[in-house]
């Protein structure tokens, strides 16, 4: 290790310490959570200031095992945001049930860690490393409201799961290295291309690595059928811990998808093709199909976010039919889907902002007469999630399908099958704004004060979610030369 | 004029979104004041919409036939521009479209009571959508503008609709979503094959002009044709709607308030026929050939079914929507002849019904606000009571009817003269629908109107009132166009000739092409 890995791997240590001055925080002023808050957020900004700082030039650490591109600024930008914002929505929900705040933050700002090693990481360990990193802390927080039993129940599913898949995946990653003799990204893919020029059959060992692998990170983005722990999972979480698990482990688990599949087994693209087509057209029909059913809002997002998974996938498979563009598609897709889906929580998390309240229908019944405000924005996050222009729901559709369509063939069926989904999937969230606008409220409840997080953070969504889609060149831009930063 | 210095298409379109603005900021219990500012910003639309008609001068051929066209580039990556402009046949329905909104905005002034705000937002908005659809020239703008047009409507609907408001506005919603997405594919299709086709140049590959030129050339290959013409079809179809996509029609308009059934049947509907006309005949002529005859058996099954249900229905707001799938027959009929006289039918079809079925609508919705029912049965006599009332309606019902001299009659006959030309059998069954119209339009009007005034209107004593001046203005502007273009439909059809040639030029070269597995 020398100086000049520090300085690539600055924002990895510089998170770090964020996380350990949070808790140091919080012990030096115990029981109120402005200090911790104030913390995390200026230490937030400084990690993503550096972020952007050292992404400016592509470099490489620690003997090629870390690599900075435009791919790791893009992605750990992204996480960034995810936690920043899960950070302003979650005291609005936690402290009326008395769960810590600044652990939260800090148990948060760890699990970024590991997403930001994903991003960098070009070394099957490190990737593996990175990816238990970023879960350890999500199990931790699924089991945040430990008193509650659903939310137990939850997290040891989410445990077990978890834990089972890393072992899975670990399995194939040394089914890997054995073939290969290393656990280099670079190194592995010459090797296979190597292997794929001879073309020499997939020997048994490498194909029994790929189906491990392929299994493993299928578990970790919940694609079907490797899906159901997600909405017990998801369901007994706090609200907040379930806005983050719907969108920072998936987005992570992407990262790794693009670092293992399309990094290490591009060669192997043709092989793994078939497989992520079929995944694709099951998690977003199966997804959806079973959404339609729920009566609970938050489950409902739960399986909803099964099927943008399934969407997030067809960018995937467009790649391997030979589209770069997926890839971009992919990216946008993640990004979009990050900040509507972040803001559809919120608004569930400040609706059950008093203890007891359920997630159910039933509660968003009337919300328009009693927070107009919360409604409106519901509305836009619902709306996005079904891809109605001109918000960033519609521009990442438009960013995945497109792809699909150019790579042509069974792909564009697969488009159709997408679009087809998507006119389903507008029966369960505009059955939302049903509730909100076209029935009546049961209970008479006041409306309730939320703190200024909130609407901070709700704001940031929303402009983010019209903005994305209204100003989708630049974004496009950074999304194309992250993409392109992987061929 | 200096008309055409001004963004005056984007004004056009924007206006009525910069008045939604301006209410959002009204503060609440100020519900006159919101009733004011949204006439006022319908109206203004309006008169700019008049000023575009001024500006227009028919038969100039540059820019494709599209004038005071306004561009810039959106996302270069793909080659999708803001690109609006407006022919002919765009500015009529256009023009239809700000009547009809303004009309709509002053007929909900007593009727809508509960949440002013959103309702005028809404239709303000939907205004946008509707205008930016007509008058968008990039592919991709165009669908933008399509979907904006569906979430205001389905608020109108499940808001301030009927009692079986929700599941009307959600099959409202689905319907047209299955079609748009697939036509969201069959675009994306489109402008890949484009660029494929120019060396992987997006360029130009979303814009409708260059669209136009490349199909009436190189052409698209036959594969495409065939299925992005099924997903245009599927799209259009529904909103038309043909049988037998029309089945959520008669829901969304009987839950419908008012106002949104006029807009509904006025403009809505048209969204489909102008799709068939600017879209899907140019783009894939070859298999607008090939569906063609299949399409006029739709429409002639449309015609004689919608008229026969409406025939016996009880509810008079359901009659008049079945009218309307048997009128829309008649477009989508003149359409798919490809003949002059077919299209130019179609067209003033769409004109036409827009303005009688949307006074239709208002008619059955001032009877409702009176009697809060619209079961035919339970009326009778209304001429005694109501006289001024009797006679709106009985125009309305003759002008629906096809009587010679109203507007109605011209585009039918059009069509019938066209479809003549094609084959004397379909002009003959479609002619047959003629009679029928005239019957449940009669039986309905003597139903309602003649004999002893019936118990339960007797019941609702003074409550009974004949129309009131703000009912009356929303007719009178309508009625007029009607006489007008009864009269004189050169008005229409010497606006929409240019397009209408363009239209045909295209199609007339193309022949009827066969799916060819494999690639």
């Amino acid at each position: 290790m020398t100086s000049a890995d520090l300085v690539t791997a600055a924002p990895l240590v510089a998170a770090i310490l964020v996380a350990a001055a949070i808790i140091v925080t919080d012990i030096i002023v115990p029981g109120r959570p402005g200090p911790a808050l104030a913390v995390a957020f200026g230490g937030l900004a400084i990690v993503a200031l550096l972020v952007v700082t050292t992404g400016q030039t592509r470099a490489a650490a620690f003997g090629g095992a870390y690599a900075v591109d435009p791919l790791t600024t893009f992605l750990d930008l992204l996480f960034i945001s995810i936690v920043a914002l899960t950070i302003l929505f979650a005291p609005d929900y936690l402290e009326p049930r008395d769960l810590p705040i600044a652990e939260f933050a800090a148990v948060l700002v760890f699990a970024m860690t590991g997403a930001m090693l994903l991003a960098a990481g070009t070394d099957l360990l490190v990737l593996f490393l990175g990816l238990e990193l970023m879960v350890l802390p999500g199990y931790l927080l699924a089991a945040y409201a430990k008193r509650d039993a659903l939310s137990t129940e939850g997290a040891i599913k989410y445990f077990l799961l978890g834990s089972f898949s890393s072992a899975i995946l670990l399995f194939g990653l040394a089914f890997v290295w054995g073939m290969t003799g290393t656990t280099k990204v670079a190194a592995v893919t010459a090797h296979l291309a190597a292997l794929v020029a001879g073309t020499a059959p997939l020997s048994p060992g490498l194909a029994m690595g790929l189906a491990f692998m392929t299994t493993g990170v299928a578990f970790k983005i919940a694609a079907v059928p490797f899906h159901y722990w997600t909405p017990d999972a998801y369901q007994g979480s706090p609200t907040p811990v379930t806005g983050y698990l719907s969108v920072g482990p998936k987005i992570g688990a992407f990262a790794l998808i693009l670092r293992l599949f399309v990094g290490a087994l591009d060669p192997l693209k043709a092989d793994w093709f078939i497989v992520v087509a079929i995944l694709a057209a099951t998690t977003m029909t199966l997804g959806n199909l079973v959404a339609l059913t729920q009566n609970n809002v938050k489950r409902m997002l739960a399986y909803s976010s099964i099927a943008h998974t399934g969407y997030m996938l067809v960018g995937l498979a467009a790649y391997a039919g030979g589209r770069i563009e997926g890839l971009e598609g992919l990216l946008y897709y993640g990004a979009a889907y990050t900040f509507m889906n972040l803001g559809a929580f919120a608004v569930v998390a400040a609706v059950q902002r008093r203890p007891g309240v359920t997630s159910q229908l039933d509660t968003f019944a009337g919300l328009i007469r009693r927070e107009p405000a919360l409604a409106w924005l519901m509305t836009l996050f619902m709306l996005s999630l079904v891809g109605i222009p001109p918000t960033a729901g519609f521009f990442a559709k438009f960013s995945v399908i497109l792809p699909a369509v150019q790579a042509g063939g069974w792909l564009t069926v697969l488009a159709v099958i997408a679009m087809l989904n998507a006119a389903a999937a507008a029966f369960y969230y505009l059955r939302v704004v049903v509730y909100m606008f076209m029935r009546e409220s049961t209970t008479e409840t006041q409306p309730l004060r939320h703190s200024p997080l909130v609407w901070t953070g709700l704001l940031a969504t929303t402009i983010l979610t019209i903005g994305l889609g209204l100003f989708y060149s630049p974004v496009f831009q950074v999304v194309t030369d992250a993409a392109r930063a992987l061929s | 004029m200096t008309v055409s210095s001004l963004p005056i298409l984007s004004i056009v379109t924007f206006l009525p979104l910069a008045g939604a603005i301006a209410i959002a900021f009204v503060p609440r219990g100020r519900p006159d004041l919101v009733r004011w500012v949204a006439l006022g910003t319908a109206g203004l639309t309006w008169i700019f919409s008049l000023f575009l008609l001024l500006g227009f001068i028919p038969g100039r051929e540059a820019a494709g036939g599209f004038q005071f066209v306004e561009q810039a580039d959106w996302i270069p990556a793909f080659g999708i521009q803001y690109k609006l402009g407006v022919d002919g046949l765009s500015l009529v329905l256009v023009v239809l479209t700000t009547t009809l909104t303004w009309i709509s905005i002053l007929a909900s002034f007593r009727s809508i009571t509960e949440r002013v705000k959103e309702y005028m937002v809404s239709f303000l908005i939907l205004e946008v959508g509707m205008i930016g659809v007509f008058l968008s020239l990039d592919l991709f703008l165009f669908y933008i503008f399509w979907e904006v047009v569906l979430v205001p409507m389905y608020l109108i609907i499940g808001i301030w609709g009927g009692p079986n408001r929700i599941y009307a506005t959600i099959k409202f919603v689905l319907y047209t979503l299955v079609g748009s997405l697939l036509m969201l594919v069959a675009i994306l299709a489109t402008g890949f094959a484009y660029s494929a086709g120019h060396g992987g140049q997006w360029l130009g590959a979303f814009d409708f002009l260059s669209l136009r030129q490349y199909a009436g050339t190189a052409g698209f290959s036959d594969t495409l044709q065939l299925f992005a013409f099924a997903a245009f079809f599927l799209a259009f179809a529904i909103k038309v709607p043909m049988f037998p996509f029309h089945t959520w029609l008669p829901d969304a308009h009987v839950e419908a308030p008012t106002a949104g059934s006029v807009i509904l049947a006025g403009v809505l509907l048209k969204l489909g026929g102008y799709g068939f006309i600017r879209l899907a005949l140019p783009l894939s002529p070859d298999a607008a050939r090939t569906y063609g005859p299949a399409i006029i058996v739709l429409s002639l099954i449309a015609i004689i079914y919608g008229a026969i249900v409406a025939l016996v229905q009880p509810d008079l707001k359901k009659l008049v929507a079945y009218s309307s799938v048997s009128h829309m027959g008649f477009v989508t009929l003149g359409i798919f002849i490809f003949q002059e006289q077919g299209l130019d039918g179609a067209i003033l079809q769409m004109v036409n019904h827009g303005l009688i079925t949307g006074a239709l609508f208002l008619l059955v919705g001032i009877i409702y606000e009176r009697t809060h029912d619209r079961t035919i049965a339970k009326m009778g006599g209304l001429s005694s009571a109501t006289p001024v009332y009797a006679a709106a309606f009985g125009f309305f019902a003759f002008a629906s009817a096809g009587l010679p001299g109203l507007a109605g009659f011209v585009g039918e006959f059009l069509v019938l003269v066209g479809s003549w030309a094609y084959s004397p059998p379909v002009a003959a069954i479609a002619s047959l629908v003629m009679v029928l119209g005239a019957a449940y339009l009669l039986w309905m009007f003597q139903r309602l109107f003649t004999g002893e005034l019936s118990d339960f209107l007797r019941g609702l004593g003074h409550h009974l009132t004949d129309m009131n001046p703000i009912e009356a203005m929303t007719l009178v502007p309508l009625g007029t166009m009607i006489v007008v273009f009864g009269l004189f439909p050169g008005l229409v059809l010497d606006l929409v000739s240019g397009t209408v040639h363009s239209v045909l030029s295209g199609v007339d070269g193309a022949t009827a092409v066969h799916l060819s597995l494999g690639r």
